[in-house]
């Protein structure tokens, strides 16, 4: 279950950027600084966003699951959330330049051996059921507290 | 008949990860035998023969072969037209 891996430290309610590069700095920052991440993911994140972007439109939602490829991420796979107050622009995955504003950003660090597809296809079908329940991202939305944010994810998976 | 389908994305660690098991389980559905190359769309080209190509990412190169986008599977939107395109390939 994913909600049991999410670490507080990693949850950003209320956070605020000007840009997708911003959040980058903020939250891969973070991933790396807690040691999670190599120095250079957050090189990487921007690079590859550049070429595979990675915001989403779901059903008006704006969603983002930014990664890099696996030789960035140290030994644990963990995932960092960030919620905005104001949309940050990304530009729509499969697209090169229809944007959406994004308010809620899944960063995931997928830890892994080069090469080697295919590896945590269960906690990534989770990920995708959480991003396609709008009415979760709402409240993802609301919440006040990474407590809450963790609560909310808990309660979605136990439906899975 | 086997059929070959590459599913691509960018790094080949994610969203192509999605795409591959939802085209795995359509062909199971279906009865289709199909084998998974599950690639970074830099290894496309290595990888061919195929009889489909599934990107999640955007791929202008025309490699003459069937490409449809697996877009839909990550956001969710659109996903039976996406399998009945993907079919009508597969079984056509």
């Amino acid at each position: 279950m994913i909600w049991e891996t999410l670490k507080p430290a990693l949850i950003f309610p209320g956070a605020e950027a000007a840009s997708y590069e911003e959040v980058f700095q903020q939250v891969g920052g973070a991933l790396t600084k807690a040691g999670y991440t190599k120095e250079t993911y957050v090189e990487a994140l921007i690079e590859r966003e550049r070429e595979y972007p990675t915001g989403l439109d779901v059903e008006g939602w704006g969603v983002a699951i930014p990664h890099t490829p696996v030789e960035h991420v140290n030994s644990e796979t963990v995932i960092a959330i960030a919620i905005f107050k104001d949309p940050v622009e990304f530009v729509q995955m499969g697209t090169d330049d229809e944007t959406v504003g994004v308010r809620i950003v899944f960063m995931l660090a997928i830890a892994g051996k080069p090469g080697e597809h295919g590896a945590h296809l269960d906690e990534l079908q989770r990920i995708i059921a959480i991003i396609q329940d709008t009415a979760l991202l709402q409240n993802l939305l609301n919440a006040q507290s990474a407590d809450e944010i963790i609560k909310l994810i808990e309660e979605k998976e136990k439906t899975l | 008949m086997k059929k070959k389908v590459i599913v691509a994305c960018g790094g080949a660690v994610a969203t192509s990860t999605i795409a591959a098991n939802k085209v795995v389980e359509l062909c199971k559905k279906n009865g289709i035998d199909v084998e998974i190359c599950q690639v970074r769309i830099s290894e496309i080209q290595s990888n061919l023969p195929a009889d489909l190509i599934v990107t999640t990412s955007k791929v202008k190169r025309d490699f003459g072969v069937p490409l449809i986008t697996g877009m839909p599977f990550i956001s969710g939107m659109g996903v039976e037209k996406t399998e009945a395109s993907i079919l009508k390939v597969l079984q056509g």
